[in-house]
């Protein structure tokens, strides 16, 4: 069954209150996970097996950096100077779209790109995940 | 190789906390497989420094990563990068998967990493050379790619 926006915000809030021992305010839709939230990549592997015990829907750590990158190689995402190009811009827009893509045009080294995934785009990525496997 | 080749050298260190890497484990007891093959759990034993242990070969594989300049990006699995030891105790380093197969392709001989623990550190350090991407390069030999496994 395809889970509500509530329900996956609500499991989403309480995997990163468990994972990373935050407080509940902390966690608020614009939360970055790896800036506002200290998250370290050992942390978002915690997360993502919590989320899959509480709502029976499978996130790898590949998935989720193919969700950000959207099927675009990492030639055509990123320039040869490490930024991300227009196309990968584009991209981030559609499962960032907090961004203000025109004041990162040229600007944004492809590294951090992680470092702006806030929680909402948690939560987006778990409900695209839940339609993929409801379909 | 030329004297005048320039060989382009890259690391990769990461340092975790071997009491995280044991919550993670203890706690999400499926994550045991998709980090680790059954050769590193096999080697990581069932004493008491298992877990710094596996924190080190977890260590390791982001040390490795970080080296090719990425982290487990797309189409990549935690075991494309697997930790094995020699006979004496030398740990080297498999590469698995066709993605991370594809960054290591530029790659001399395989990953040297190093890895440590004490109390609640576990730490590893990774370097890999590089040949300069030249396209007038030849391309890797059997012998060179060694490091790449056949899967």
């Amino acid at each position: 069954m395809t889970k509500t926006r509530d329900d996956v915000t609500e499991a989403v809030r309480d995997a990163l209150i468990d994972a990373l021992g935050v407080e509940q305010d902390e966690v608020t839709a614009a939360a970055t996970l790896m800036g506002d939230l200290e998250a370290e990549s050992i942390d978002l592997l915690d997360i993502l097996f919590r989320l899959e015990r509480s709502l029976g829907i499978k996130i790898t750590a590949a998935q989720l950096a193919e969700h950000v990158q959207g099927g675009i190689s990492e030639e055509e995402f990123g320039t040869e100077e490490g930024v991300v190009s227009d196309v990968g811009l584009a991209q981030l827009a559609t499962v960032m779209p907090q961004l203000d893509v025109e004041s990162l045009r040229g600007k944004l080294p492809a590294e951090e790109v992680m470092q702006l995934f806030t929680v909402d785009n948690l939560v987006d990525l778990v409900l695209v995940r839940s339609a993929a496997v409801a379909a | 190789m030329t004297g005048t080749e320039t060989l382009d050298v890259r690391v990769g260190v990461d340092l975790v906390q071997v009491s995280r890497v044991r919550r993670l484990l203890v706690e999400q007891p499926a994550a045991q497989a998709e980090l680790f093959t059954p050769r590193e759990l096999a080697a990581c034993g069932t004493k008491r420094s298992r877990f710094a242990r596996l924190a080190a070969r977890f260590a390791a594989k982001e040390a490795v990563l970080k080296a090719f300049g990425t982290g487990l990006g797309p189409r990549m699995r935690w075991h494309d990068v697997e930790i094995v030891n020699e006979p004496y105790g030398r740990p080297r380093v498999l590469l698995h998967g066709e993605r991370v197969r594809s960054l290591a392709q530029r790659m001399t001989g395989s990953p040297e990493i190093s890895m440590s623990h004490t109390g609640d550190v576990a730490l590893a350090h990774a370097v890999i050379v590089m040949r300069p991407a030249s396209p007038w390069q030849p391309q890797p030999t059997d012998r060179e790619s060694h490091a790449l496994s056949p899967d």
